[in-house]
């Protein structure tokens, strides 16, 4: 690959971006350049990955998908609920994390029999849906906020990985779930290179009918992402809680946006085919360092949505500019072609 | 003794029925490995649907698919695979944000269920399979990146690699230059010679002629006629496609000797696509142009239409230059352009005959206060589809309930109401039967008569010499040779094609 | 010529969308009537309904027209909030300490408000028109950032205590019908003088319908799809000020969950998702059934969040349901062009 490919690529440009970002954070607030500040962007961007990571593979098989948030909560409130009524209280975290991902993953296989069996278009199916997920949930499971998480969660919170208390200032603490959220990270990249499943997400996203023509199935693919996105969102759901040390069934309303913005700064296409799992952890890591560092910008946190939203409106605005230049040279390379 | 030697391919008495409509009433088709074999008809006569028969996508209501030894009622696209039948599809089916090696190599591993993919065997297997045809194209590159051409080779290469043993293409050569061709037959003699029965789905009778060995032709999902090539001629394969006695004689109108020009077109540049183009157009005169895909013929008619952008050049239409780039000014100035694809670029499929014949110029049936007056627009829909004999019992019902001829018309009426000068037609007459193909042209012709200037882009040679006062040919975006009216002969026209 | 006339006008298919609406109006409203004799089968009840019904009508109305073009416009909610809090700003600066505002000042509040909206729609028509960004990553993004910024400015907070007057609009009557159902009636029949008896009217449907013809049409297809999000602004601005003089506040916040109200509304009014069909009749049905289904379910002591599932299920339920219809319509046409 040449320099001029690789300056063009949508990564490197975010990770100008950031580091250009981070400069003017840090010259305006040195504070910044701690590894506690470090620290703590990671710790809020786990979930957030994790959840981003489902929405890429939704994105780049040409769909969309609103109903994670809803999806994830409903999974890990539901999940203590259950632990909680049942009187399950194991010290390990095993039981409420299979909890959650089975939840999700049936939640996720009600989205795939609305889209692949029905093909309503994705948008509204899971509109629809996230309104069933979250009525259901607030109706028959619960309504109130539970503090009194299961243990295992609990202590989860404050598992540190590394603390480190530097001269000055705060300690800062790494939390353990950076080496899963890296697992699962290289894993789903893995999982869309490197298997005939996620070939099959990309050649969906390149164009449905010449993959159907192809022998892949496109309802039984459409059918394993969405249940893989229930998955990972009921993953997600249950660590917020964990990390939250609270359940709350009304949280994580709203967080859709945030994400779905992460992954289209990432470079993911909304008309599918293109995205990838390292542009999409920039996305989180951009969304995650401009909601976490406004403050030290002297600009008040209630911006934060604002900030989210003009950062992906120039996303945006770039790439419809970039599609343009790029189709105008497509049309006059091939032109060119055939003319010789 | 040969037929030992060789397997038989194809199908027996398929009867197929969509809604108690029949697509195909007893088909049998038969071809021999290592064998090229025609099937020829228009369109509707049923030969998509017997390709989607055989590649799994539908099930036949009776009849039976022979592949080899082996019979079958239906199959699924799997089994098709399986017992290597493969299409290439007019559009080539590729999968444009992937690379090439990667769009050769997926049938492999789905055919063996791998569920891994390894970087390595992908790339091995795709320039395993380029060789075998004796291809070279960088299989790192993104097909989007890639010519039509090197699409159309990467497609088979992609259907040849599979242990294939009954192969379709669907018109393979409508993208590609003659040279192109010249490499796709090659390619093709090279398929056969592995003992490959393949079947070559066009319309092109010249192309078909210098390719097939045998020939099937179907008419209304019938089989009208069979054997081997060389017994049939370009005469008796339209007779038989079309069912008629098809006369191609002229009927271009007489055309008055006159210096005023309805349109000038100077020095029309956008590089790369088309350079230094100049021409004239005379009232009543029907101007032909013919070139290969990707000659800039179609750019070129868009570009005077305002819908493709010019560098440079001037168009004059009625001694008046008017300004580039601007299809509301072009409109304005008396330019009607019919495109070449009716179904996405001509039709508003959904809508109303009603509402498809009003399309263009809708402000003209603004009164007073921006309202659009309904009884104005019924009645010119009304009277369009009086001239133009639009089949339909009524104006309301969706556009899709017409015949291709008659929705071609209606694309045309919709120009038509417009009354413009000079008025481009690309491809007018692509699939539509033959009798709405006279109609159409009787239509232009007497248009050219009341003093409508054309411009007729086709493919269609003796289309063009049929109708034409004057042919261009267009190659690599600039104007090749002009024919006067004397001049026009197809074979002629066809050399200075190729 | 009348007889052809009227059958312009609807359309068959048209026709039979309403009558089965109708039809589904009529049994919702017996269901609840029986259900609940006392509470839902009241005048105070029906009174109820008809100030609550026009703010969503109107958003409903605003998303049918981005939705006949094939597009979607999910920023109408943040514009209606925009709007009021715009208004209610110069509102509450310009009022005397006993409440008091002269008229002029009211009516230059709302003109301002709607001139946010206008504006705003202007920022939609640039993206989704002008750079040919796709309408569900267009409106996201703005949906984002007018919201934000609407957040950021209040910091969050709602602002309320209106004038006396202005509130008179939202509460009070018109000949003895509430204000606010006449002036959506009012604009109900505005939209639908638009859609159907104007040039730009058939033009929407047909971009809606094909856009790439009727770029080859050249009927200005973006000039087209400009003045929709414009309008689309402009009612849900509209709508903004509706609210905020019923409910004497206007808030960042407010009806977050109007946009999937919204969509069911139009949805099962018949538009067609993809484009190119649908009545302002229908949308106005469709919220009358959906207020129905809320007040009911406020009579019967249902729980809110049953009512958020209802619309879920309602959506997904009509979708699937269109789906079941179109193929059977399509396989029927199928073999009407193969017997002709």
């Amino acid at each position: 690959m040449n320099i001029r490919k690789l300056l063009l690529r949508n990564e490197t440009a975010l990770i100008i971006a950031i580091v250009v970002l981070s400069l003017i954070i840090g010259i305006k607030s040195p504070e910044f350049f701690t590894l506690a500040n470090l620290f703590d962007i990671f710790r809020s961007s786990f979930v957030q990955l994790i959840f981003a990571l489902g929405v890429l593979i939704v994105i780049i098989s040409g769909g969309i998908d609103i109903s994670f948030p809803a999806v994830g909560i409903f999974a890990g409130y539901t999940a203590v609920v259950l632990m909680q009524r049942f009187e399950w209280n194991p010290e390990n975290l095993l039981l409420p994390i299979a909890l959650a991902i089975i939840i999700g993953t049936i939640l996720g296989a009600i989205n795939s029999i609305a889209i692949a069996t029905f093909g309503i278009p994705t948008l509204i199916a899971t509109l629809g849906t996230s309104g069933i997920f979250r009525g259901l949930m607030l109706t028959f499971i619960g309504s109130s906020f539970i503090s009194d998480i299961p243990v295992a969660l609990d202590k989860f919170a404050t598992a540190d990985l590394l603390k480190i208390q530097p001269e000055v200032g705060t300690l800062a603490r790494l939390h353990v779930l950076i080496i899963p959220v890296a697992i699962l990270t290289i894993l789903v990249s893995l999982l869309l290179t490197r298997t005939m499943f996620g070939r099959s997400v990309y050649a969906l996203g390149g164009g449905v009918e010449a993959t159907r023509r192809l022998g892949i199935s496109v309802k039984r693919t459409q059918a394993k992402i969405y249940m893989l996105v229930g998955g990972l969102s009921g993953l997600a759901g249950i660590l917020y809680v964990s990390l939250q040390r609270k359940a709350n069934p009304y949280d994580l309303a709203g967080s859709e946006l945030d994400i779905i913005a992460a992954v289209v700064l990432g470079g993911a296409s909304i008309m599918g085919g293109y995205g990838t799992v390292f542009g999409t952890v920039l996305g989180v890591l951009l969304i995650s360092l401009i909601k976490g560092n406004l403050i030290l910008l002297g600009v008040s946190g209630s911006w934060q949505r604002a900030a989210v939203g003009a950062l992906l409106l120039i996303g945006i605005t770039v790439q419809a500019l970039n599609e343009s230049k790029k189709a105008k040279n497509r049309r006059v390379s091939t032109s060119d072609e055939a003319g010789q | 003794m040969s037929t030992l030697l060789t397997t038989e391919y194809g199908v027996k008495d398929i009867v197929k029925s969509f809604g108690g409509a029949k697509a195909l009433s007893g088909v049998s088709i038969s071809v021999k490995s290592g064998e090229v074999h025609c099937i020829a008809g228009e369109n509707g006569s049923g030969k998509s649907t017997l390709i989607k028969i055989m590649s799994g996508i539908h099930a036949p209501d009776t009849g039976l698919i022979r592949l080899g030894e082996k019979s079958f009622t239906k199959l699924s696209p799997r089994e098709a695979v399986h017992e290597g039948v493969q299409v290439i599809f007019q559009d080539f089916s590729l999968l444009p944000n992937m690379t090439v090696a990667e769009n050769i190599a997926m049938p492999t591993y789905i055919l063996n269920n791998s569920r891994i993919l390894s970087k390595n065997q992908t790339k091995e297997i795709a320039s395993n399979a380029l060789s075998l045809i004796g291809v070279d194209i960088d299989i790192n590159t993104p097909v989007a990146d890639i010519s039509i051409a090197s699409k159309q080779l990467i497609a088979i290469a992609r259907a040849t690699n599979l242990g294939v043993k009954m192969l379709f293409m669907d018109e393979p050569t409508t993208a590609l230059t003659r040279k192109e061709i010249k490499r796709l037959f090659e390619v093709v003699e090279q398929i056969k010679a592995r003992g490959v029965a393949t079947v070559f789905v066009s319309h092109k009778i010249d192309e078909i002629q210098e390719i097939c060995n045998t020939i099937t032709i179907l008419r209304n999902g019938e089989v009208v006629g069979d054997g081997l090539m060389k017994d049939f001629d370009r005469k008796t394969i339209s007779q038989a496609m079309t069912g008629l006695d098809v006369s191609e004689s002229r009927i271009a109108p007489k055309l008055e000797k006159t210096t005023k020009k309805v349109v000038e077109i100077k020095n029309f540049t956008t590089k790369p696509t088309f350079s230094n183009i100049s021409f004239s157009i005379a009232p009543g005169e029907i101007l032909g142009m013919t070139g290969l895909l990707g000659s800039g013929r179609t750019e070129l008619a868009e570009a005077i239409f305002g819908q493709y952008p010019v560098d440079s050049g001037e168009i004059i239409v009625d001694g008046t230059p008017i300004q580039l780039n601007s299809s509301s000014k072009a409109l304005k100035a008396g330019i009607g352009y019919v495109p070449p694809d009716r179904l996405t670029q001509g039709l508003f499929l959904e809508q109303s005959i009603l509402n498809n014949l009003v399309a263009v110029g809708i402000d003209k049936y603004q009164s007073k206060g921006g309202r659009l007056s309904k009884s104005r627009l019924i009645e010119a829909g009304e009277r369009w589809i009086k001239e133009l004999r639009i089949k339909t019992n009524n104006p309301q019902n969706p556009v899709t309930s017409l015949s291709g001829g008659n929705q071609q018309r209606v694309v045309l009426a919709k120009w038509l109401a417009m009354n413009p000068h000079l008025m481009i037609l690309n491809g007018p007459t692509v699939g539509v039967d033959i009798g709405s193909k006279r109609e159409i042209l009787k239509i232009i012709r007497d248009r050219a008569q009341e003093g409508m200037a054309f411009l007729v882009i086709s493919d269609d040679i003796p289309e063009l010499v049929q109708i034409c006062h004057r042919v261009i040919v267009i190659k690599n975006g600039q104007i090749s040779k002009e024919f006067s009216e004397a001049e026009l002969d197809e074979k002629i026209l066809y050399k200075e094609l190729s | 010529m009348n007889e052809r006339l009227s059958r312009f006008n609807t359309g068959l298919l048209a026709d039979r969308k309403i009558t089965q609406l109708m039809i589904f109006t009529t049994l919702t409203f017996f269901f609840f009537s029986y259900a609940s004799r006392d509470i839902f089968f009241s005048s105070s009840n029906f009174i109820s309904m008809a100030y609550q019904i026009p703010e969503i009508a109107i958003l409903s109305i605003a998303l049918m027209l981005s939705m006949l073009t094939g597009g979607i416009d999910l920023s109408i909610v943040s514009i209606s909030n925009a709007a009021a809090l715009v208004a209610s700003w110069v509102m509450t600066t310009k009022m005397d300490e006993a409440g008091n505002l002269s008229t002029n000042w009211i009516i230059i509040a709302c003109v301002l408000g709607t001139i946010i909206g206008v504006l705003a729609g202007a920022v939609n028509s640039i993206l989704v028109a002008r750079l040919n960004v796709t309408p569900i990553l267009a409106t996201l993004a703005t949906m984002t950032l007018f919201n934000g910024i609407a957040i950021g400015i209040t910091n969050g907070e709602s602002v309320s205590g209106l004038p006396e007057q202005f509130m008179r609009v939202g509460n009070g009557t018109f000949f003895g019908i509430p204000t606010p159902f006449v002036l959506m009636i009012f604009i109900a029949i505005a939209v639908g003088f638009l859609i159907n008896r104007t040039t730009l009217g058939l033009k929407v449907f047909l971009v809606g319908t094909n856009r790439k013809a009727a770029q080859y049409s050249v009927m200005g297809d973006r000039k087209v799809i400009a003045w929709v999000y414009l309008i689309s602004g402009l009612l849900s601005s509209l709508a903004g000020l509706i609210i905020a003089s019923r409910t004497s506040a206007a808030s960042p916040d407010f009806g977050s969950s109007y946009i999937l109200l919204a969509i069911v509304i139009v949805v099962l009014g018949g538009i067609n998702p993809n484009g190119g069909f649908g009545t302002v009749t229908g949308v106005i049905l469709a919220t009358v059934v959906l207020q129905m289904v809320a007040s009911g379910f406020n009579a019967l002591r249902f729980s809110q969040f049953l009512y958020l599932a209802a619309q879920g299920g309602v959506l997904i339920f009509v979708m699937i349901l269109n789906v079941i219809l179109e193929k059977r319509r399509t396989n029927r046409s199928i073999a009407k062009s193969l017997r002709s």
